[in-house]
């Protein structure tokens, strides 16, 4: 069924249409002197140099956590790249030498141009293994290769990046928990 | 070396006016681009641009094209873009005596100075519409021959009202010569003040002649994507934007020439070239003071710019506060050095005392009526420049018509009251003569 759009009732002087042009232009040259005058006023940023803060829950790109002695605390179950509607989630598993836990990633890679940054990962690791809180939105590359992020990359992050209050990423090598954290780790009370 | 020079001095400028002109009107045309992109931001509260690059592309040439029309295209609308500054008067003419010559010899403003030179400038303007034409029949692809289509049905139809909104101002001069039309203007008073419906007439039709916003429906991206240059790229494509550009500063210098008293300074009767000579001192002091004061108040602007810059930027980007601080410290100097110049040119050039030559003409000397150029010159080119802000202006505040709209605007407003104009003025200058 066509809806009908009503024609709007313009008065004479709204039909003359100069008086109006004149009211548009005064509008838009209100808005570039207050501009000019005060540069303050802009709702945009100068955007290389100046970025907005971006939320902390925002979804970026991923980052492996780590357990005290910097291995990964990633165990290679599978269960995030399984829950990745994506597929861009790609593990090969091995032995752990630590008798505690049975496998460890012997390469973890995400194929960022593959993935579509649903949160899925995070939601499924039984570990807090994975997580998307970099804040890293911007990624550049001049080759489709260089999108696909290895383990090493993943782990390449410093504690000092992460608020104070986020005790699991301040417990890595070189934060400041990190102390307690191990001294936890060796008695056993580490969870 | 100096007497063959003040001898042949007339041959000189005559000969590099043609050349001289176009290539200061270059000049604008980046500068246009900036006002463009700096103008629409901060009308749309944005900053604009903060990088800016060439790219140099080899281009395409689609296989289906037709190769001559298609490399034609672009070159039709520049050369009328170069070619119609010739016809506008630039400054008044100059008189000067050669020692040892009977005759006083005069240096003209006008590269071409023909007796019909509105309706030259018109036969030679209407061209250009060919080479938005033949690019896009050349083009042999559906957006560009739709958006030919319309450029050529619109330019065409605007062009009625464009000729008929001018006439009222020729039967006011009684002349079509450009230079006739600015001298009435020094010895009465500005074309706007006289002819204000047909200023706003001739305006809305050189916004459809120059295919700028709201009547650039034949590059209307939202619909044609880019209208008559989809198929164009590259230094092709540039040529097109330089043209329209060009057109767009030719047309401001007209409007100017025509409705805004061309070189002349106020709009007033009698403040025209021999007062300006007279008073060169004093007018070049206000004029430099002007000026100057302009580029202070801009140098401040930066500055403000840069300290907003500063407090949000977040990493210390050094390459760009020095782009900030060499503007602002070059525009302060520039600001202080015109104030300074215009001080002393107040203060130290003597009043010049004119000779009256054989035919009753008052000759000047030589650095009066050069100075006297020089400041005629500026004066229509500011005037040129702040009319090309005016096409920036509307761009960004009007939303752009339909099509139907742009022809019942055309044919059946914009044509009536062309002609009701001109009938009134042709009746009022019959009583009054």
């Amino acid at each position: 069924m066509a809806k009908i759009v009503p024609r709007p009732n313009l008065s004479i002087w709204e039909q003359v249409y100069f008086l109006e042009v004149a009211k548009g232009l005064a509008t838009t040259m209100g808005h570039a002197v207050r501009n000019l005058v005060n540069p303050d006023r802009f709702e945009t940023t100068d955007y290389p140099e100046a970025k907005l803060q971006v939320p902390r829950d925002y979804r970026a790109r991923h980052r492996l956590m780590k357990r005290p002695d910097g291995a990964p605390r990633c165990v290679a179950c599978f269960m995030c790249s399984t829950a990745c509607p994506a597929r861009c989630i790609n593990i090969v598993a091995e032995e752990s030498p630590d008798k505690h836990i049975e496998k460890r990633p012997a390469r973890f890679e995400i194929d960022l141009l593959l993935c579509v940054f649903c949160g899925y990962c995070v939601e499924a690791c039984p570990c807090d293994a994975i997580r998307m809180d970099t804040m890293d939105l911007v990624l550049v590359a001049d080759n489709r290769r260089a999108f696909v992020i290895d383990k090493e990359k993943l782990m390449d992050w410093q504690p000092t990046e992460y608020p104070v209050d986020d005790e699991q990423s301040q417990k890595a090598p070189g934060g400041i928990l990190h102390a307690k954290a191990l001294e936890e780790f060796h008695s056993g009370t580490y969870h | 070396m100096i007497d063959w020079l003040a001898a042949h001095l007339h041959i000189i400028v005559a000969l590099a006016l043609p050349v001289a002109v176009p290539l200061i009107l270059f000049q604008v045309l980046p500068l246009m681009v900036l006002i463009e992109r700096r103008g629409a931001a901060y009308i749309q509260d944005r900053p604009g641009p903060n990088r800016a690059g060439i790219n140099i592309h080899p281009g395409m040439l689609g296989a289906f094209v037709h190769k001559g029309f298609y490399l034609v295209g672009p070159a039709i609308p520049l050369i009328i873009g170069l070619l119609t500054p010739a016809l506008l008067p630039w400054f008044a003419p100059i008189t000067y005596q050669v020692a040892g010559q009977a005759e006083a010899v005069t240096i003209f403003g006008q590269s071409l100075m023909a007796e019909s030179g509105l309706l030259l400038f018109f036969a030679l303007g209407s061209l250009s519409v060919y080479g938005v034409v033949l690019g896009s029949w050349a083009s042999n692809s559906k957006y560009p021959m739709l958006g030919g289509l319309r450029a050529s049905a619109m330019m065409i139809s605007y062009e009625v009202s464009m000729g008929l909104a001018v006439l009222g101002m020729l039967l006011i001069v009684g002349s079509f010569s450009l230079t006739d039309i600015v001298e009435w203007q020094g010895n009465h008073t500005w074309g706007i003040v006289v002819q204000p419906v047909g200023f706003l007439l001739f305006l809305v039709a050189m916004f459809a002649e120059c295919n700028r916003n709201p009547f650039d429906v034949a590059e209307g991206e939202s619909e044609i994507v880019g209208g008559f240059h989809t198929e164009y790229s590259s230094m092709k494509f540039m040529l097109f934007m330089t043209a329209e550009y060009l057109h767009m500063i030719v047309a401001a210098a007209l409007i100017a020439t025509l409705f805004l008293g061309g070189y002349h300074l106020l709009p007033v009767g009698g403040f025209g070239t021999v007062w300006v000579r007279q008073h060169i001192g004093p007018v070049l002091g206000v004029l430099l003071a002007l000026g100057g004061a302009g580029m202070l108040a801009f140098a401040w602007l930066i500055t403000r710019r840069r300290a907003a810059y500063l407090r949000k930027a977040h990493s210390d980007n050094a390459s760009r506060n020095r782009e900030y601080t060499v503007y602002a410290v070059v525009f302060a100097l520039l600001g202080l050095a015109h104030l300074g110049a215009g001080a002393a040119a107040w203060l130290l050039l003597p009043v010049p005392t004119a000779v009256i030559a054989a035919g009753g003409l008052a000759i000047f000397p030589w650095w009066a009526s050069l100075l006297t150029a020089v400041v005629q010159f500026s004066v229509i080119l500011v005037k040129t420049i702040l009319v090309c802000g005016l096409f920036v202006w509307v761009r960004w505040t009007l939303p752009r018509f339909r099509y139907d709209q742009i022809m019942a605007l055309g044919w059946k407003v914009l044509l009536n009251i062309a002609l009701v104009n001109l009938l009134v003025t042709a009746v009022v200058t019959k009583l009054v003569k």
